[in-house]
């Protein structure tokens, strides 16, 4: 006894005003009669702030009340029977921006302490006697089409350079007095589906280098009350280079943005997600050995850096 | 048209250092159809040489051949002539007629060439043809020293043989021809 | 019983076809007029009147010349050259047995036990490094361990693959791809390379066919499209294009940049479902392998790059051009500091140098094969800047000694001639410790020979070339250099040069031991020159030539022997006594060298061969005496070859054949040539050979008028054969033709040799029959046709005029001799009919069916042609051919040819009333 939903697109991915398709899929050995069969589409932002890390607000730990998007619930059968074997049910759900709550969807977004959910759930009611039987299944919201904004003309790049002067926490001696020089540029607002580009070149280094990387960031706050939590976690790492790399030759920066574990940056009064880029290098060292398992976004006297912030949206 | 080079008796290099070199600015590849060789070339490289003229080539065993692989005759049909090859230095006594004539009757040939005296000869003798080459390199041979370098060519067309013969005499080439016609009551074709 | 009457001189003038006579002797005037047919001289051809058919006008003569361009190939390398460079990579560097496996590529521990070690060998590789050391757990395994631990994640990736556990498949091969991050392995890297490779060319394929797959067919099988081979990004459904940018992305998010390029390289070619123009993501993937600052793991990551991009049929050459400038770069970092760098370093770069080169070459490769199907060399050499040196030609351009190598390796020969000058700039320039300079100029020579077009600037070139090398100190690197050029050299004919190098090998050669590397190379400078020079006396005489063959030892000497020896025995004969002698002592040296005769036979028969044909080729000219000597000197030298002595007899007789024909009085002579035969011939091992020199001796003594000589000779002969034992007999046997014949022309040479009144005309073919009856070897066949030649013989010599006779006049023939001598006629008549009842038992007793009715035909010929057509003979005729009649089928041709001679024979001879019985 079983029911399965399926939804008409493989990639399960729905925009808003568009209609959530599917079929409810009920296998039974025999037949059974039932009480009316309904479908739920849910949205919720579910907003948690955990303790350790953000260590500040100990008094604040717990999930906060989700908050909900959207809600839709239709009969797709009034009560009946279902006769024995495979029977499927097709059923269609509106995604109506601004039925309730936000005044729009908010693309899907697993985060670390905001979490940004769209449920689809089929329930067959079966009275009192009987537990009803029910199946969900997770649909993912991208931005509406026609919402979308226009890809700039150029990408904007930034130039930066990392040099000792520009680092806020101590260095290795040997760093800080022998000097370096890296230079370059990167994009700070990006296309979802497009990579983030940029290079990078190191005109110079007395310290040989270890490696570079580049950390992509998400930064999470959330109001509470009137105080804004915020928590930034480290989503992707890419590493650019690999050892000591000849000086003056230039690097890319290519880093292809993870799904899901991005979205446009939102921001929206009770939370926002935000990202940040981090270019990350490091330097040989002894001491760097002992410390095998850091946290690479950490400052340390081996390390030198740069954080940027990017802005992501979502194009055609 | 079919052209038969016939030849033998070179004796190189135990005798002649090789062909004389008139003779071989005449002789290139692509005129000659066949080659009949009586033998005693004596070694692989005048072989290879012949071949090079033409690839169609029929030898028979010298008494100083190297190759053991060469038959002590050798018969082949070109056109409607069936023709017969010996060396020659297993004819009691040399070059003698009736002896030639016996090979001839035995191979059942209507062209019978042979070798070894060195001498140019043609014949017709019982009905069929008995043609000697002679000597390519003007060799010794046994009974004589005294030898011009020659060999002939065979221009075979239907029942028709016109014989060349090719004979360096005081350093020039000296070309003659025979004709001669196949009887049709010699020999019945075959 | 009476012998046939002959007349030879008369058959001759009725029978003949050309009525030329020679038996008479040479008449000019005779020929002259007797000569019916026209007489051409072909010097004059004005005045022929019929064309022989070798000097019809020539039919046009095809014109075969191949095309010489090749064809359109596929301009890219090959899979099968992946291939086969991959074979000759694992060759080349297969020197390690055992993988020190560092903490970067445990994940092969994982899969297996691991030798810990402690044996002396890895303790001495301890105390070499000794940071490594420290790390606890220094771990080795054998290759082959290591070999079937790849093999086993290759199984495991594709079975994941199969379960659609396609994540796993994914994790599986990015740990292989991670294990090309340990570099230590060195030695072992390269075979590491191909093995990690081939498992991301499998996930590659998987991938790939999975995501073309999902462009043709929906889920349940249907075929939406068949792609094309050039197919374009609108042919694809939006469908596949998602899960080919999951693939994308999902290698996208592995933190390691090495293992990220690798996987992106092994799923290259899906480029093509996402973008138009996918080969300009190309430049991307060069630069992002700059991060990897390892030397051989960026050259290796290169390489595979270049491989895999070929798939993506770039028409921009680019990112080739950027690949071996960044190479160019790590390469200079490499060498850059050699003054500074302390001799083990020096050893170690060298060491890395070695692994970094089949990237290199690979690359260069592809560069050429590209610039070629474009015809863009001089473009490449722009963007390379290899070309800085031709506008600015005192500005020094930093080229990297290796990397011209290699291009010039590419390069085809009508380029590097039309830019010698260029080229030579730039290996001036390059002199580091990537590769030895003079293997530039060595390989710069090489392909300057091997154009047949002008080479530009030639002596220009040559001057610097030689101004460098002559600075050389090293026999192997000067040798080596002069031997590229030689072509050139010669080719131009630039004496002046040849002086020099010559001059130049012999200052290095001097006193000092000659390595295996030098003697190849003066071995092929050896056989440049004498395959140039028309005369081996001009190569001969060629300062220090001599010298320099002096020095040479070993197969290499033995080699340049042979070829000096080739080259003397090519134009005919050998008349300079210096010559004569040079290669006398040459052949010599061949012969007495201690191996020569027992190692390689191939080889030993050629060089018998070549001394065999240098002796008959030597002619002393006038000084016969001389050359009689020097056939004695080389009986005595080379003794070991056994093919010599039969060439020894025959030039002997050659002499003497020339001293007959030359010199007044050359009896004393002839007989000592004659003696050099007689005691030459024994010591030779087969008897067929020694049985055939005899009678060509006989024959020449004959000439000479020798009759006791001859005599002698024709004794030995026949007892060669009698000597023949019974397993050699067998062997002849095989051969038992060649023993006919040989007595056939035995019989026939008698005809000219008088015969001793003592022992009567009848002891030598007597001895023959005694001989093929007491030899049981001999078999009945043969035996009966010794039997038909004996019988012709005695009826050659009954005649009062024989065919023929002895050259020389002194020698009187036994038709003189016996002129009307009632006893010699009796003598062969007796023989003859004891001879002919032998003949027809013969016949009856052959066992076989069909021989016997061929060899009653063959009895009845000789029969007929022997006797007088008297009743007796008709009777023996006639029982012969009813012999051949019960044996044979009636249509048999020699049948019917011989009955229609028997037929016409009797009835010429005997008229009507004896006609013979037997008829068709």
């Amino acid at each position: 006894m079983s029911i399965e939903l399926k939804l008409s697109r493989s990639n399960r991915i729905f925009r808003p005003n568009e209609s959530l398709e599917g079929k409810i899929i009920a296998k039974f050995p025999s037949s059974i009669s039932h009480q009316g069969i309904r479908i739920t589409a849910t949205g919720n932002v579910n907003l948690q702030v955990r303790g350790g890390s953000a260590g500040v607000i100990e008094s604040l730990v717990g999930v906060l009340k989700p908050v909900r998007i959207m809600k839709e619930s239709i009969e797709v059968r009034s009560s009946g029977k279902l006769s024995s074997g495979t029977t499927e049910i097709p059923f269609t759900v509106m995604l109506r921006e601004g039925q309730n709550g936000f005044d729009r969807f908010y693309e899907t977004f697993h985060g670390a302490n905001i979490s940004i959910q769209y449920l689809v759930t089929a329930d067959i009611m079966r009275g009192y006697l009987h537990k009803s039987l029910s199946a969900t299944v997770e649909f993912i919201v991208e931005s509406k089409k026609t919402n979308l904004l226009k890809k700039p003309v150029s990408p904007e790049m930034v130039s930066f350079f990392i040099t000792q002067d520009t680092q806020r926490h101590p260095l290795l001696p040997e760093l800080f007095s022998g000097g370096f020089r890296v230079a370059g540029k990167i994009i700070t607002q990006c296309a979802l589906l497009d990579p983030l580009n940029g290079e990078i070149t190191i005109e110079a280094s007395a310290v040989p280098i270890h490696s570079i990387d580049i950390h992509l960031l998400c930064v999470e706050s959330i109001l509470i009350g009137e105080k804004i939590v915020s928590e930034t976690s480290l989503i992707q790492t890419t590493q650019i280079a690999d050892g000591d790399i000849c000086h003056s030759m230039t690097l890319p920066i290519y880093v292809i943005l993870p799904r899901l574990l991005t979205c446009p940056t939102v921001s929206a009064g009770l939370f926002s997600i935000e990202f940040q880029v981090s270019i990350v290098i490091s330097f040989q060292s002894e001491l760097a050995k002992l410390h095998p398992k850091s946290d690479p976004t950490i400052p340390r006297l081996w390390l030198a850096m740069e954080t940027l912030p990017l802005r992501l949206f979502r194009t055609n | 048209m079919v052209l038969v080079l016939a030849l033998g008796d070179l004796h190189i290099p135990h005798r002649a250092a090789d062909l004389p070199p008139k003779f071989k600015s005449m002789l290139v590849p692509g005129k000659i159809q066949h080659i009949i060789c009586t033998g005693n070339l004596c070694i692989k490289e005048v072989h290879d040489y012949l071949k090079s003229l033409c690839p169609d080539m029929h030898i028979t065993r010298g008494e100083y051949d190297e190759d053991a692989r060469y038959p002590e005759t050798k018969t082949l049909t070109i056109g409607q002539f069936k023709l017969g090859l010996c060396h020659g230095h297993q004819v009691v006594p040399w070059g003698d007629l009736d002896s030639l004539a016996m090979l001839q009757r035995q191979l059942d040939v209507d062209i019978l060439v042979t070798g070894h005296t060195h001498q140019f000869k043609a014949y017709k003798h019982e009905g069929g043809v008995v043609i000697n080459p002679g000597s390519a390199t003007g060799a010794y041979s046994s009974i004589t020293y005294d030898v011009n370098p020659s060999f002939v060519l065979m221009d075979i067309d239907a029942l028709r043989v016109v014989v060349y013969v090719y004979e360096l005499i005081d350093g020039e080439v000296k070309v003659d021809k025979i004709d001669f016609k196949k009887t049709s009551t010699s020999h019945s074709a075959h | 019983m009476e012998f046939r009457v002959r007349d030879y001189e008369e058959e001759e003038a009725i029978y003949s076809l050309w009525p030329r006579i020679s038996t008479i002797g040479d008449h000019p005037l005779i020929t002259r007029n007797l000569s019916s047919s026209i007489k051409v001289d072909v010097a004059d051809s004005g005045k022929n009147d019929f064309y022989d058919p070798l000097r019809m006008p020539t039919a046009h003569i095809q014109d075969n010349t191949a095309d010489d361009l090749p064809c359109d190939e596929d301009p890219y390398l090959s899979a099968k050259e992946w291939a086969s460079f991959k074979r000759s990579l694992m060759q080349k560097f297969s020197g390690s047995k055992l993988v020190t496996i560092s903490s970067i590529s445990d994940a092969i521990l994982r899969r297996g036990k691991v030798y810990e070690i402690s044996s002396a060998a890895t303790h001495a590789e301890e105390l070499d490094n000794p940071r490594k050391a420290s790390e606890d757990g220094v771990k080795v395994i054998t290759c082959q361990e290591y070999v079937s631990r790849l093999r086993e994640f290759q199984d495991e990736i594709k079975h994941a693959w199969k379960a659609d556990d396609r994540v796993t498949s994914l994790k599986s091969s990015i740990k292989v791809a991670r294990l090309l991050l340990d570099t230590s392995v060195s030695e072992f890297y390269p075979t590491l390379f191909i093995l990690v490779t081939d498992v991301m060319d499998i996930l590659g394929d998987m991938v790939w066919d999975r995501i073309k797959r999902k462009a043709e067919y929906v889920d349940d099988g249907t075929l939406i499209c068949s792609l094309q081979e050039n197919f374009g990004t609108s042919d694809v459904c939006s469908d596949a294009k998602e899960t080919c940018y999951n693939w994308f992305c999902k290698i996208g998010s592995i933190r390691e940049l090495l293992p990220r390029i690798y996987l992106e390289l092994s799923i290259l070619r899906c480029w093509r479902f996402l973008h138009e123009h996918p080969w300009k993501i190309l430049h991307r993937v060069v630069m992002m392998i700059r991060g990897l600052a390892d030397p051989l793991a960026s050259y290796y990551c290169r390489l595979y790059m270049v491989y895999c991009a070929q798939k993506l049929l770039s028409p921009d050459t680019g990112y080739l051009v950027a690949c071996i400038t960044d190479m160019t770069i790590i390469l200079r970092r490499i060498i850059s500091e050699e003054e500074t760098m302390s001799k083990r370093l020096v050893e170690h770069n060298v060491s890395l140098i070695s692994l970094l080169e089949p990237p290199l070459e690979w690359i260069i490769k592809s560069i050429c094969m590209e610039a070629y199907k474009k015809r863009q060399y001089e473009d490449i050499f722009v963007k390379l800047q290899l070309g800085r040196g031709l506008s600015n030609s005192s500005g020094t351009s930093e080229c990297i000694s290796i990397i011209i190598h290699h291009f010039l390796k590419e390069l085809p020969a009508e380029l590097v001639c039309s830019h010698a000058s260029f080229i030579l700039q730039l290996i001036e320039s390059a002199n580091d410790i990537s590769l030895n300079q003079y293997l530039n100029y060595r390989l710069l020579g090489l392909k300057l020979s091997e154009q047949k077009s002008r080479v530009d600037n030639v002596d220009s070139v040559l001057g610097t070339v030689f101004q460098v090398i002559t600075q050389y100190s090293r026999l192997d690197e000067y040798v080596k250099v002069v031997d590229a050029f030689l072509d050139i050299v010669l080719q131009y004919n630039m004496d002046n040069y040849l002086t020099i190098i010559l001059d130049g090998i012999s200052i290095r050669t001097r006193s000092k031991e000659i390595t295996g590397n030098e003697l190849s190379s003066l071995q092929s400078i050896i056989v440049k020159l004498l395959a140039h020079f028309n005369l081996v006396e001009d190569v001969l005489a060629l300062n220090h030539f001599l010298e320099i063959i002096h020095v040479m030892h070993g197969s290499s000497r033995d080699v340049v022997n042979m070829h000096i020896l080739d080259k003397g025995t090519r134009n005919g004969y050998i008349c300079d006594p210096t010559t004569v002698q040079m290669l006398f002592d040459i052949s010599q040296t061949l012969h007495d060298c201690p191996d020569t005769f027992s190692v390689k036979a191939d080889h030993n028969e050629q060089q018998a061969h070549l001394i065999s044909r240098f002796v008959q080729l030597v002619d002393y000219g006038a000084a016969m005496e001389r050359h009689l000597t020097f056939l004695v000197e080389c009986r005595g030298a080379f003794g070991r070859i056994s093919e010599l002595k039969e060439v020894l007899v025959r030039s002997s007789n050659k002499l003497a054949m020339k001293a007959i024909k030359d010199a007044n009085n050359p009896v004393d002579f002839v007989k000592s040539c004659i003696a050099f035969n007689e005691v030459t011939i024994p010591s030779i091992s087969a008897t067929a050979k020694r049985m055939n020199l005899y009678l060509e001796t006989v024959e020449v003594s004959l000439f000479s008028g020798l009759v006791c000589h001859a005599d002698g000779l024709v004794y030995s002969a026949i007892d060669c054969l009698q000597s023949v034992d019974q397993s050699e007999g067998l062997l002849l046997q095989n051969d038992s033709n060649g023993v006919l014949s040989w007595i056939q022309k035995l019989c026939s040479l008698l005809v000219i040799i008088p015969g001793n009144p003592e022992q009567g005309v009848a002891y030598c073919p007597g001895t023959i029959l005694a001989l093929v009856e007491s030899h049981s070897w001999i078999t009945p066949q043969l035996r009966l046709r010794v039997f038909c030649t004996i019988l012709s013989l005695l009826a050659t010599l009954s005649q009062n005029k024989l065919p023929y006779h002895a050259y020389d006049a002194e020698v009187v023939g036994n038709d003189r001799l016996f002129y009307g001598d009632p006893s010699y006629h009796q003598e062969l008549a007796s023989l003859s009919s004891s001879v002919l009842t032998k003949v027809i038992d013969g016949v009856l007793q052959e066992p076989n069916r069909v021989i016997r009715g061929n060899l009653a035909l063959e009895a009845c010929n000789y029969v007929l042609s022997a006797y007088k057509a008297t009743s007796e003979i008709s009777t023996i005729c006639s029982k012969l051919m009813e012999i051949a009649k019960s044996c044979l089928n009636a249509n048999d041709k020699y049948m019917r040819n011989t009955v229609k001679y028997l037929d016409k024979h009797m009835s010429n001879t005997l008229g009507d009333a004896t006609k013979p019985v037997v008829s068709t």
